[in-house]
């Protein structure tokens, strides 16, 4: 069988995913550590500042994320033609689709579906969902952030008072574990099923596609 | 002048006068140079009447201006301010006290101050809080458009406070909800510091205008900066030492309330730095943490008072179930993990049975 290479993600959308990834691994560690300080340093007098030091990796891990969430922003408008955003979410025929062919491969009940280049409109959707969701993130993360600032308190008042910003932004990571499991999964899925080489595109940019002829 | 007013008040001291209004000098963060200004505004004949509104609250905030703080100053604030009308402190009653309520809105119309002490209860027409035959309601509609400037003073008046807590039966909210047009500042707290009121009225009677307010409408001097950022236990925080439960030795050194449930990182007010009743204390200093009073809607946001979050509630039989925020995320984690693990099974599962035959077709 023969299959040609075809050049799917751009370098941008590249970084961003890698970004977005590592800064995903880096939030969740520090931010679980900050919810809930695990070590209690009873050593008085020595400066160990475990507290300080993990909110400060949480900080500058915050920002790596809101600059890859701002890029895939720019991307799902002026990025090529996989990475928009009518490409893959539920909101033209062709994609609704899709939807529900993908729905019917992954619960085994169907063996085809229509071969894409970019995501198929079920991960589009989870895509789509999860963007939001790391927009909530960052605004309640900067209300936060910068509590005393005029501006970000009139922002984050939107879902509440600080506490109850906290609390969204907790609920959230949760949301973003259970994501990263599904991903993860699903990409190996994938890749075994069909073969397109699915993970390695995210690294290289490029998938495999069966020729015509 | 000052030595005048208080030669015709027997009830303040000089001393006392004085150190109420460099204590609100210091908290507006004013100069000592401003504190003779503050000095003549607030015994100036000519400040404004303040009628005092009690609608649906316990009286906390009257009694701590009253009896919690130094003696000195709860007084001085009832001299200060002139108060034609309170109906706790107000020797007239009945028909006498609505009289003069009516005498000081009419006389002082657009002059006065109004106080607002309480939440207003809104469902069933209001008729859950009456007084004189009126609703609170009425009373507000009545009496705030009327007003030069509504001080909402505790988180009742501000944002409900109790009453308003989930499920709000009285439909309770706070005075800028239903007022518009009127200048209203909040000065919320279960109850408020007395200093952080003194130091908005002084401010008033001296500059003839609102303090600057955060978005909240509070303001910015005492609730423009976090507990978290001025607490004395903050190093203990950042050095990662924490009390681990009430009583225990990280307790005993000082730590860390964060672990116990302290909300100072979510609350906006000046306690650590003002403190309270003259003693120099304040709930984090002997040992119990913020619970956050000051914040809209605390009674149900920063519940469980001795945990980090508030609970969630799952949906389930029996019409839901509480659970620990991280407990219920930890389920739903682990639900996601089996879902997979049995979507896999039954992926290899349809590959050991179909086999190689699939594997040829592709
Ligand atoms: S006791 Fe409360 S306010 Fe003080 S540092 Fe700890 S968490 Fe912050
Ligand atoms: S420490 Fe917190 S709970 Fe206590 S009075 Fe201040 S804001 Fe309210």
């Amino acid at each position: 069988m023969q299959y040609e290479r075809k050049y799917t993600w751009s370098i941008l959308l590249r970084l961003y995913h890698w970004a977005l990834a590592l800064s995903v691994l880096a939030l969740s560690v520090t931010g679980f550590y900050i919810h809930f300080p695990w070590t209690n340093t009873m050593l008085e007098g020595g400066s160990t500042f475990p507290v300080a030091t993990m909110r400060y990796i949480h900080f500058i891990a915050a920002f790596v994320f809101t600059g890859a969430v701002l890029a895939r922003l720019y991307l799902l408008i002026f990025g090529n033609r996989q990475e928009r955003l009518w490409d893959f979410l539920p909101i033209t025929p062709r994609n609704i689709k899709n939807f529900v062919a993908t729905l019917g491969i992954y619960s085994y009940l169907r063996d085809s579906h229509e071969e894409r280049l970019g995501h198929n409109a079920l991960a589009g959707s989870a895509y789509g969902l999860t963007f939001l969701a790391a927009a909530v993130q960052v605004l309640t993360g900067f209300y936060m952030l910068y509590p005393e600032s005029a501006t970000w308190q009139q922002i984050g008042l939107f879902f509440g008072p600080q506490q109850t910003a906290r609390f969204i932004h907790y609920l959230l990571t949760w949301y973003f574990m259970v994501f990263a499991l599904i991903h993860i999964y699903l990409c190996v899925w994938n890749d075994v099923m069909a073969r397109d080489g699915l993970i390695s595109s995210i690294f290289n940019g490029y998938k495999f596609r069966q020729s015509k002829s | 002048m000052s030595k005048q007013y208080c030669e015709r008040n027997f009830k303040v001291s000089r001393r006392g006068f004085l150190k109420g209004c460099t204590l609100a000098a210091t908290a507006l963060g004013l100069s000592e140079s401003m504190v003779p200004k503050l000095v003549e505004a607030a015994a100036s004949p000519t400040r404004p009447p303040v009628v005092w509104l009690h609608f649906q609250e316990c009286t906390g905030c009257t009694e701590s201006l009253l009896r919690a703080s130094h003696p000195d100053i709860g007084r001085l604030i009832l001299d200060i301010i002139s108060l034609d009308y309170h109906e706790t402190v107000m020797a007239a009653a009945g028909h006498q006290a609505e009289k003069s309520l009516h005498d000081t809105i009419t006389k002082h119309d657009g002059k006065f101050i109004c106080v607002v002490e309480g939440a207003i209860p809104t469902k069933d027409g209001g008729i859950y809080c009456k007084i004189a035959d009126r609703t609170a309601m009425e009373i507000l509609a009545d009496v705030g458009p009327r007003a030069a400037a509504v001080i909402a003073i505790g988180t009742c008046a501000s944002y409900g406070g109790i009453q308003a807590a989930d499920p709000n039966p009285t439909g309770a909210v706070g005075v800028q909800d239903l007022l518009k047009g009127t200048p209203i500042i909040n000065v919320p707290g279960c109850p408020p510091n007395p200093v952080s009121f003194l130091g908005t009225v002084l401010h008033y009677f001296t500059f003839k205008k609102l303090p600057r307010t955060d978005q909240l409408g509070r303001p910015l001097f005492a609730y423009g900066r976090k507990i978290h950022d001025h607490c004395e236990r903050r190093p203990h925080f950042d050095e990662g030492r924490f009390a681990e439960q009430f009583g225990d030795e990280g307790h005993r050194q000082g730590y860390c309330l964060y672990k116990v449930g302290c909300k100072g990182p979510g609350t906006f007010s000046n306690c650590p730095a003002i403190r309270f009743n003259d003693v120099g204390v304040w709930p984090v200093s002997v040992g119990h943490g913020c619970v956050g009073c000051t914040e809209p809607g605390f009674w149900d946001t920063m519940g469980p008072f001795y945990g980090r979050l508030p609970n969630v509630t799952v949906p389930g039989a029996g019409g839901g179930i509480v659970a620990d925020a991280g407990s219920a995320g930890k389920k739903i984690l682990g639900v996601t993990a089996a879902a997979v693990g049995i979507h896999a099974a039954v992926g290899v599962g349809r590959k050991l049975v179909q086999g190689k035959k699939n594997d040829e077709q592709n």
